[in-house]
């Protein structure tokens, strides 16, 4: 019966969209395993020497390389934290009907449609360190003894990233976590009501429940997007100041420019390893919850 | 009346928060229109004289925006055009088929919406099969956005009826023409989702068209006030001048079709 039943349909409408997957994506990836091991300065198959462990080694223990790991991990940990947490509050907020409603949403989610890189223009103009918006109002509202350098000062600039990145995607979270909250029928509250069930009650068992794979969703994106972030950081300080913003992406554009490709690799392979590392347990863990609720 | 209050709060608390948007905004477009010095101070006051043309004039005839605009409008057309095509013919077979190759192809698809693409390699690939800029470009964010296209149109093809399939079939229309004739039509909606994001992410990529189009010859525009912010790096009326007019073509097909949008993020957000 099976046979029968598969023959309309066939394989050969996959055929080109999974060559160009495989020869364009798969293919480099599995590659990318391959010349992580290999000391290659241009593109030719002729030049690969493969040497061990080296790239990782120069990438794990290289003060320079191993910060952008680190920030790697500070970026994607805080900027999901943020945007999940704003994103859901204006989520919940802009769940009701307000006059307004509907330019709120409108420019909430106005950021995520600008360019990155557009994005950085306005931000490294507004963190500038005397004439920026931003310091400008804190000295007009009193706190100018605090005004800093937000994007040159070492130990600040990962946090004003961060901050970047929140403000352009906190409206894309709001817009998954709303299309949650929608999609929960008016049903289930109104015989809710009906049993008497309290407010924290009928979001325990109903909102909380209906909303975790939005939820879920929005968690796994800021965090592969967190981790894999590049045009922000490229547009706005390029890594700096010192190695203060180096992250993988970065460090792989470094590395293409310089010709030293083979760390690159390494660099961009321990990336994909940690992706994956991160996101699976994470998803799977919350995926789990869905079930038992 | 102790009802009313709230809600008026809650209408005054969006839309001061709302300026944390509109302000950045307006600032961009009102320094666009300043000259070089006053644009440098970088104030939120109205142009004491309003240098209304010149700076954009003067974009496009030394920043290279008019190419910039071309070059983004061919890569952005064809990647979407490749997008709609191989995904939705993927998607159907894959969510019609039910059977573990077709289930262990579409796990490899979902894998592109985790890992990112290892660009070394795929530079190396594209360099070695000799294809360059625009096809190279154009080739690389259709393949690293393929995953997410045959996600939505999969979850599109979950709520069209196997029946319609199957009437078809039974007055002798064949796999091809069942696609193209009876299914690809049907399949507006999601297919209208699938070109504003990826117009979006394509018209607004750096990661990739900085690898793949790096002369300014090709540049897009979002290459282009990358390019700027180096070249230009005090000239701040032609910098925001420049974000404006990069910008605005995304902004106005967001704010036309944006209910769209939130269709497609929950089509996006259906479970798999």
């Amino acid at each position: 019966m099976k046979p029968t039943k598969n023959k309309p349909y066939t394989y050969t409408l996959i055929l080109p969209g999974m060559l160009l997957y495989a020869v364009f994506f798969l293919v480099p990836s599995l590659f990318g395993g391959v010349l992580s091991f290999a000391n290659i300065g241009r593109f030719s198959f002729s030049d690969i020497r493969f040497t061990g462990w080296t790239n990782y080694m120069n990438v794990l223990t290289d003060d320079y390389l191993s910060a952008a790991i680190r920030n790697s991990f500070v970026f994607a940990f805080a900027t999901t934290l943020l945007k999940v947490g704003i994103g859901t509050a204006l989520a919940v907020f802009l769940n009701r009907r307000l006059r307004t409603t509907n330019y709120l949403r409108t420019v909430a989610f106005l950021p995520a449609v600008l360019s990155t890189v557009a994005v950085g223009v306005f931000f490294t103009s507004a963190m500038h360190p005397t004439n920026g918006m931003i310091n400008r109002f804190l000295h007009a509202v009193g706190l100018g003894a605090i005004a800093p350098d937000w994007l040159t000062d070492p130990h600040l600039a990962i946090y004003s990233l961060v901050g970047i990145e929140t403000w352009k995607w906190s409206g894309f979270t709001m817009a998954i976590v709303l299309a949650g909250l929608q999609s929960i029928s008016k049903d289930y509250y109104e015989s809710a009501n009906l049993e008497g069930a309290s407010e924290w009650q009928q979001f325990r068992s109903i909102t909380f429940p209906l909303v975790l794979p939005y939820f879920n969703n929005a968690l796994i994106v800021n965090l592969i997007g967190g981790l894999k972030v590049f045009d922000l950081v490229q547009a706005v300080t390029q890594g700096g100041p010192g190695s203060a913003t180096e992250v993988f992406g970065t460090l792989v554009f470094k590395s293409f420019g310089s010709g030293r490709l083979g760390e690159g690799a390494a660099a961009s392979i321990l990336l994909s390893l940690i992706v994956i590392a991160i996101t699976l347990p994470t998803w799977k863990l919350i995926a789990r919850k869905e079930v038992e609720l | 009346m102790s009802r009313k209050r709230p809600r008026w709060a809650a209408e005054a608390a969006g839309l001061l928060l709302s300026l944390l948007v509109v302000v950045p905004l307006y600032f961009i477009v009102v320094n666009s229109f300043k000259d070089k010095a006053s644009a440098a101070a970088m104030s939120l006051a109205l142009p004491r004289k309003w240098f209304l043309l010149s700076n954009y004039a003067e974009m496009i005839d030394a920043g290279g925006v008019l190419t910039g605009l071309r070059n983004s409008a061919i890569v952005t057309f064809a990647t979407v055009a490749l997008l709609i095509v191989l995904c939705s013919m993927t998607a159907f077979t894959l969510q019609r088929k039910n059977t573990r190759m077709s289930g262990l192809l579409y796990l490899l698809i979902l894998l592109g919406l985790m890992i990112p693409l290892q660009i070394i390699p795929a530079y190396f690939i594209t360099y070695y099969l000799h294809v360059k800029t625009y096809l190279a470009a154009v080739v690389m964010l259709a393949v690293t956005n393929f995953s997410f296209g045959t996600f939505l149109y999969t979850g599109f093809y979950k709520s069209i009826p196997r029946e319609i399939d199957e009437s078809a079939i039974v007055d002798g229309v064949g796999p091809y023409r069942l696609f193209f004739g009876i299914i690809f039509p049907l399949l507006r909606p999601v297919t209208v989702t699938l070109v504003i994001i990826s117009f979006m992410g394509v018209w607004n990529d750096f990661g990739i068209t900085i690898y793949f189009l790096n002369s300014p010859r090709n540049y897009t525009v979002t290459l282009t006030i990358f390019n700027f912010l180096g070249t230009y790096s005090s000239d701040w009326n032609l910098i925001f001048a420049n974000v404006v007019l990069v910008s605005a073509p995304v902004v106005i097909v967001y704010l036309l079709l944006q209910r769209y949008i939130i269709d497609g993020m929950t089509a996006g957000s259906v479970k798999g």
